[in-house]
């Protein structure tokens, strides 16, 4: 399941945060998102100087790896979402992992990333799950242990412009009225009693 | 326990994205990989400069095993991003087998040495011809899954 490519998507006037702490994967990151159109990038090598970037710019998109020395991804996002500055405190944030270590399990699970991606992966994935983070609807939730996106699942079909992996998959949005909305004698001819002919 | 505070926050991203004009998904997705492929040369020499540390550090046996686990994760990180699934397969493998041994507190040689013989025969086979290799990849993991048996933990399913 990918994006379909007439999708249309306008990535250039967002501010965009890269953090790995590896300088080649960097480089290869930021080539990638220029590629998507994105000109204002902003490249950083340990979660340190993430910090210092969310302190006095505006962002829009966060991009993190997680195997980092000192501040790994997961403790950068946890400290993001309950002592980051208020203005970045709930931009989304998508986490690129390579190896998932035991001792970083758990905290994977509760550091209040948006999605996370996998590596291997192609540019069309990662570009995918920009635009669901971009169409993400789902609240903000702020408890003694978890602060992020609401993790509780709800069916709500398959973001607007992916086909869904069942034929039937019909996505919630809505969309456009196509047709002028009904006067109230129709809407009261649908309500009133009739009898029934058998 | 304070009950959970549930609320919505504006999403920049969402804005900018709607706006008029930008470039169709297939259209970045095309760029993106001409972008990618500038970048190849560099990115494979800084993987091949980690496998040779690697066998060095096969051939000395005296680093910490974080050394090879950091080492592992470079070739995963940069080999992620082209999407180069048998190697990064591989270095996935080596990845678990440091971590669990870094969490033994123990250091064996061997199985990291044939991780590493395997992910440079990987890197040195051109692309097209990396299917055969597959048996090699499920040999790799066969050792590391191997070690987890040793440790009591319970067998990771099939692929």
């Amino acid at each position: 399941m990918s994006l379909h490519p007439d999708v249309r998507l306008n990535l250039a006037r967002s501010n965009v945060l890269l953090i790995d702490d590896n300088e080649q994967a960097l480089e290869v990151l930021a080539s990638i998102f220029r590629g998507f159109g994105v000109h204002r990038q902003v490249k950083c090598g340990s979660a340190a100087d993430a910090q210092a970037v969310l302190r006095s710019r505006e962002i829009d998109l966060i991009v993190c790896d997680t195997v980092m020395p000192d501040m790994d991804g997961y403790a950068f996002v946890r400290w993001l979402r309950r002592e980051g500055p208020e203005e970045a405190r709930f931009a989304p944030v998508i986490m690129l992992t390579g190896h998932a270590a035991r001792s970083t399990i758990e905290s994977s699970r509760d550091c209040g990333a948006n999605f996370i991606v996998s590596k291997p992966f192609t540019p069309e994935v990662l570009l995918q799950r920009i635009y669901w983070v971009a169409k993400d609807e789902r609240s903000m939730v702020r408890s003694d242990s978890y602060v992020g996106p609401d993790r509780r699942f709800r069916n709500i079909g398959p973001p607007l412009g992916v086909k869904g992996r069942r034929k039937d998959d019909l996505s919630a949005h809505i969309g456009i009225a196509k047709d002028p909305n009904m006067d109230q004698d129709e809407i009261d001819n649908l309500l009133k009693p009739q009898r029934a002919v058998l | 326990m304070s009950d959970a505070e549930i609320f919505k926050v504006r999403n920049r991203l969402a804005n900018h994205v709607s706006e008029p004009g930008g470039m169709t998904a297939g259209m970045a997705g095309t760029r993106a990989a001409r972008e990618l492929a500038a970048q190849q040369g560099k990115s494979y020499e800084a993987i091949g400069e980690a496998l040779e540390t690697l066998e060095w550090l096969c051939q000395d046996k005296s680093a910490p095993m974080d050394s090879v686990y950091d080492l592992s994760t470079t070739v995963l990180d940069i080999a992620g991003l082209f999407d180069d699934k048998q190697l990064c397969r591989a270095a996935y493998s080596l990845c678990e087998l440091a971590d669990k041994l870094r969490t033994r507190g123990a250091a064996d040689w061997a199985p990291i040495k044939i991780h590493v013989n395997g992910m440079r025969l990987i890197w040195n086979t051109p692309e097209a011809s990396r299917e055969s290799l597959n048996a090699m990849v499920e040999g790799l993991w066969s050792l590391t899954e191997h070690l987890s048996i040793e440790d009591g933990e319970p067998e990771a399913p099939a692929a």
